[in-house]
């Protein structure tokens, strides 16, 4: 699965990267402070590719994921933070598994991913962080998520609507939705669980509020 | 015996037939499945990528109510599964500080690795009635049940057999082919269908390859995702069952299972020719 070939430079990212690598000189402190935060032993890697060769969807990532370690090495924190990969990396666990040095690749680019969602940052992958971000609010409505309201508030962003209809994607969703729905697959109104409570307060206290 | 149950959200709506078809096979082999009082989400994807504090403490609401009833748990869906076990994981790590007591003495299963244990298939196969010879299968893991090793306690992750000793069981042939734990790219189906649809369609293509008529899941995500992707112009599609399906089939050949007319791709046909449900 040897799905490597890059699928040409996006523009807007090569453009963003014109210089960089002159200019970004890399935080000296962040392959500690990721070392430390993380626990994976970034130095172990020896740029065998392997992760990238096991990873399905490399092929749609600007920076690759052994590309990742290296950066991390280099301390070009803002790279990685602008990257399409830490969106676009399903956390199928492939790179980690094969990894000749054990080096936790997935784990990293969950972690980055992590980072970059709590910075003031427009991901480049806009679409792929609101879903996350959506699911998360559904989750602290109700306790548990119903697909079909997911679903409705995701279609619902005014960006994504607009997207949608211009490409015919939301005819698509509608049919599929009616199709599910005939077939009974479709759970109407969502369940609210009764802690619900604990839940919200477990967010608030994420976002660092009081009870 | 008894275990606690985790049905996981997607139990209630989209894969309410594995759902049905869980609590007959569970019934005919004389399993008690208690369902975690107020269980909630796990978090799934979303905590995990943009919050690994939230991905440890929503699992341990739940890990916290299955400790009081002192079973093990037993997860059909296969994120809900790594997420939990990941979340057990951390706590007995005391990586994470969260506001409930959690007592993880007890194990978390997939379904799958419950029901392929030695004794577990000898029961099995005791219950089959009608074994479905003939059906030409092929097994379908996905990743997040199998991977990683560490957390899922798979060892033989590169090639897991827990579906395809079950499909055995009830008779089935059960081929092998290396695209059992290929991701097919659900997670990110929604914000960018193409690389959902590239991933999921070869696993389709691989699967027909092999020369397999029908392909056997157990994770939700995965079998929305192979039953409803668009296909290219002219490639077929092959049903897609839960194991579970498979099996109450084995048990009761007779039993009306309504579950079937929920599969986008009917299913009816395949069963039909091969003299498994009446016409
Ligand atoms: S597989 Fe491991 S050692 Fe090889 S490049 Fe990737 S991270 Fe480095
Ligand atoms: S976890 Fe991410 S980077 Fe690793 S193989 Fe899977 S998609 Fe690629």
């Amino acid at each position: 699965m040897a799905d490597t070939q890059p699928s040409g430079p996006n523009p807007a990212v090569a453009d963003q990267f014109a210089g960089r690598r002159l200019i970004e000189r890399g935080h000296s402190r962040f392959l500690e402070h990721t070392q430390n935060a993380t626990g994976i032993d970034i130095g172990a890697c020896y740029q065998c590719e392997r992760c990238t060769n096991a990873c399905p969807v490399a092929r749609y990532m600007d920076i690759k994921p052994h590309q990742v370690i290296r950066y991390t090495q280099l301390g070009w924190r803002e790279a990685l933070m602008h990257s399409t990969t830490i969106w676009v990396c399903l956390s199928c666990e492939m790179c980690t598994t094969y990894c000749p040095n054990a080096v936790d690749v997935a784990g990293l680019i969950n972690h980055l991913r992590n980072t970059a969602a709590r910075l003031p940052i427009r991901p480049a992958e806009k679409e792929l962080a609101q879903f996350h971000q959506i699911f998360l609010e559904e989750l602290r409505r109700f306790g548990r998520v119903n697909e079909l309201w997911l679903m409705a508030t995701f279609n619902r962003r005014p960006a994504i609507l607009k997207k949608k209809l211009k490409d015919g994607s939301l005819k698509e969703d509608l049919s599929l939705g009616f199709n599910l729905w005939r077939r009974g697959r479709l759970k109407l109104l969502p369940h609210r669980s009764r802690g619900i409570g604990e839940i919200r307060k477990l967010y608030r206290h994420r976002r660092g509020e009081s009870d | 015996m008894a275990l606690s149950f985790y049905p996981g959200c997607s139990l209630e709506g989209m894969a309410n037939d594995y759902a049905r078809s869980i609590t007959a096979v569970f019934e005919d082999l004389g399993i008690d499945l208690v369902e975690i009082d107020d269980w909630s989400c796990c978090g799934s994807t979303a905590a995990h990528s943009l919050d690994e504090t939230m991905s440890v403490a929503l699992p341990a609401r739940n890990l916290a109510a299955a400790g009081e009833m002192g079973l093990d748990i037993v997860s059909p869906c296969a994120m809900c599964f790594n997420r939990l076990r990941y979340a057990q994981l951390m706590l007995k790590r005391r990586s994470f500080d969260i506001p409930w007591q959690v007592d993880t003495d007890f194990a978390v299963h997939d379904m799958t690795r419950f029901l392929a244990a030695p004794d577990m298939l000898a029961q099995i196969r005791k219950r089959v009635v009608r074994p479905l010879a003939n059906l030409k299968t092929v097994c379908y893991y996905g990743c997040q049940m199998v991977r990683p090793p560490s957390i899922t306690g798979y060892t033989d992750f590169e090639n897991p057999q827990t579906l395809d000793a079950i499909m055995d069981a009830v008779g089935a042939q059960v081929k092998d082919w290396s695209y059992k734990s290929t991701c097919c790219g659900a997670s990110i189906g929604i914000g960018r269908r193409e690389i959902r649809d590239t991933l999921t369609n070869r696993i389709l293509d691989k699967a027909a390859h092999t020369g397999a008529e029908a392909i056997v899941v157990s994770c939700p995500l995965c079998q929305a995702n192979l039953d409803t992707v668009p296909r290219r112009p002219g490639a077929g599609r092959l049903p897609v069952f839960y194991f579970t399906e498979l099996m109450r089939l084995a048990f009761r050949p007779a039993a009306e299972a309504g579950w079937f007319r929920a599969h986008l791709t009917n299913p009816l046909p395949l069963l039909n020719t091969k003299g498994l449900v009446a016409a």
